[in-house]
């Protein structure tokens, strides 16, 4: 049981407000995944979980138990670093083993729990190297033995991937996903790879400016998001803005788009106001063929990636959206299109960016 | 053919350059294993090949030196000053870069201030004080001033920039406490830059000179520097004989060099790798 509780947690660097009153909740056998724009505040909030660095004000807890003012090493975590963090007089054993040497654990239960490690990962015939001696991915392999070997409750990763070529960046996340299968602990895990984001998660923590933006699921927070930042941030290529004016029409409230020569659509957000200014967003890939909306729109650009093609496209000279289509090969820039859409997948946002349904 | 003129031209001075440097630099060497071999005479005119001397001088600095004594005094010296530069600079560099605090940088810059203080301003102070604590003729008096060394301080701050701070974020997290991480991480970590440090100091120790002349003042505490220097201003100095003493002081500082080399050529070019 770990379960881990952030309450009202606020951390400042003399007057310098960096994290701005966190509450979290994480429940044992989580993987959370801390998301967000360089400079947010995550590593300094895992730093936090971590006993890295000092809490402001607030509360942390691990299974009911204050923790602000517990030492590192006895708060059950374990943690990964970006730059491996191995020491490098050290063979691959002795850095696995050290903490447990240091916390006084019997010689052959430390070469027992080493060897499982090395096992799990398959270390096994790296374990009498120095790190200097070893590949980026190999480092981090045994970065993270470090940590499994203490038989922690909680992991904490930050940015660990970000020194590997895409190709081991790729290996590496799909073994840090059986890991956390094989092992069900609990893991926070910072990044700001979305790819690694939505696909690793349990849950999404997107963070801006100190302050949680959202929590959700991958996929909640992909369809549901709760502002425009969120809406903005998960999502690649990124969901398209479009301004509007809400209107009274005939059958119900819609939205009239002026940057695409008046183009109407209806919309079911209740929290509307008729005559306020609002934003209209829709992903790339929810236009098509059908759709009862549709953009009048001339083809500016394509991308072909072969499976996939993005076409940027605008009306007139307004604003340039992105079209995601499976069947775009046959587009040439310059083309006139109409691009359809179902208004239902269009999300509406009011002027400050709070999501209205 | 005016290019390759040139090129010419300028590499004839660039190694000749080189080579007057090189041979400048040599020639002290030289002259001191020559000299060796030569009886003071034949020195005094010049004489710069190897002569049949060098039994006799050897022997004579043998008996007008208590070499085992003198050389002891210098090694003490020498190795108690660096092993106490060596701890205290170290710690002070990894304090100085891994602590936060509204002062530090005030206080570094009036350590590395402390620099430009030559030291014949300081020695008369230091005397003063030597003598208030009645260290006078001993080697305490010598080791101590060389303890608080600015450059070295400066030196380790420089090089602890290196030193990567998520090492210590992972060894709190191992549950080493601070001092435990100097020990067991900082120290083995940055050892050739302890290497480096080891080599200047230990050779600022043992080629110091004027502060030890001041304060050593019986034959019984004197060093191989001093001993030296008294045998060359003699009313008759025998040079063959300094030459000996020269080329024996010359060893140790030559040993220390040596065994270190690699890690002070690295030391000095960053020691974290
Ligand atoms: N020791 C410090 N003193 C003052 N400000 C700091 C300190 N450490 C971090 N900060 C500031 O705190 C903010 C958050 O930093 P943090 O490292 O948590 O960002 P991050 O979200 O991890 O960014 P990145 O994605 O670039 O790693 C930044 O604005 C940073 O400048
Ligand atoms: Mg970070």
């Amino acid at each position: 049981m770990s379960e881990l509780q952030l309450k009202h947690v606020r951390k400042s660097y003399g007057t310098f407000e960096v994290i701005k009153g966190v509450d979290l909740d994480i429940k044992t056998g989580e993987f959370v995944v801390f998301v967000g724009p360089s400079g947010c505040g995550k590593s300094t909030l895992l730093r936090m979980i971590a006993g890295l660095e000092e809490i402001t004000s607030g509360d942390l807890t691990i299974d009911g138990e204050r923790m602000n003012d517990v030492d590192p090493s006895k708060r059950g975590i374990a943690m990964v670093f970006q730059s491996y963090a191995l020491y490098p007089h050290m063979t691959v054993r002795e850095n696995m083993g050290f903490a447990l040497r240091f916390a006084g654990v019997p010689k052959a239960e430390i070469e027992q729990r080493v060897g499982e490690a090395a096992n799990i990962l398959e270390l096994g015939p790296l374990l009498d190297r120095k790190p200097k001696q070893l590949s980026g991915g190999q480092r981090q392999r045994v970065a993270i033995g470090r940590a499994i070997v203490r038989h922690p409750k909680i992991f904490l990763f930050d940015e660990p991937l970000s020194n590997l070529d895409a190709e081991l960046r790729v290996h590496m996340r799909i073994e840090i996903a059986r890991l956390h299968k094989k092992l069900a602990t609990t893991i926070i895990y910072v990044t700001h790879d979305q790819v690694e984001a939505m696909t690793l998660a349990d849950k999404i923590v997107v963070m801006r400016g100190g302050v949680v933006e959202q929590v959700g699921s991958p996929l909640d927070l992909y369809d549901d998001p709760a502002n425009l930042f969120v809406a903005g941030f998960i999502g690649s290529p990124k969901m398209n803005f479009l301004k509007g004016v809400v209107e009274t029409g005939t059958d119900g409230r819609q939205v009239r788009l002026p940057e695409f020569g008046n183009a109407t659509l209806p919309i079911a957000a209740k929290e509307a106001a008729p005559g306020s200014t609002v934003t209209i967003g829709i992903r790339p890939e929810h236009f098509g063929e059908t759709g009862s909306a549709s953009l009048d729109l001339t083809i500016d650009m394509l991308e072909h990636l072969g499976g996939e093609t993005f076409a940027y496209a605008r009306h007139g000279d307004g604003e340039m959206i992105i079209i995601e289509t499976k069947n775009g090969r046959g587009l040439k820039s310059g083309d006139s299109i109409a691009a359809h859409f179902d208004p239902a997948a269009a999300l509406v946002f009011d002027a400050g960016g709070q999501r209205l349904r | 053919m005016n290019n390759g003129f040139t090129r010419k031209a300028s590499a004839i001075l660039t190694y000749g350059f080189v080579g007057l440097m090189a041979f400048l630099s040599v020639f002290p060497f030289i002259w001191m294993l020559l000299g060796a071999t030569n009886s003071s005479i034949d020195i005094i005119k010049g004489k710069i090949l190897p002569g049949s001397a060098l039994a006799t001088n050897v022997s004579a600095f043998f008996t007008q030196v208590n070499a085992p004594l003198v050389f002891w005094n210098s090694a003490k010296i020498a190795i108690l000053a660096t092993v106490f530069t060596l701890a205290v600079s170290s710690l002070a560099g990894y304090g100085f870069e891994m602590f936060r605090s509204r002062h530090r940088d005030r206080i570094y810059s009036a350590l590395l201030l402390t620099m430009m203080i030559p030291f014949a301003a300081l020695m008369i102070p230091l005397f003063i004080m030597m003598g208030k604590a009645g260290l006078i003729n001993t080697h305490f008096a010598v080791v101590l001033p060389t303890i608080g060394s600015a450059f070295i301080v400066f030196y380790f701050r420089q090089c602890t920039k290196a030193f990567p701070s998520e090492l210590r974020d992972a060894a709190k997290v191992d549950g080493l406490k601070e001092w435990q991480i100097f020990l067991y991480i900082y120290v083995p970590v940055m050892r050739s830059t302890y290497a480096a440090a080891f080599i200047i100091v230990f050779m600022t120790a043992w080629n110091n000179y004027l502060w030890p002349l001041i304060v050593l003042q019986s034959n019984e505490t004197k060093t191989i520097t001093l001993v030296i220097s008294s045998l060359a201003s003699a009313y008759y100095p025998d040079y063959g004989v300094v030459m000996v003493g020269t080329i024996l002081a010359t060893l140790p500082t030559l040993a220390v060099f040596f065994f270190m080399q690699r890690q002070f050529v690295q030391g000095m070019l960053g020691s974290v790798k």
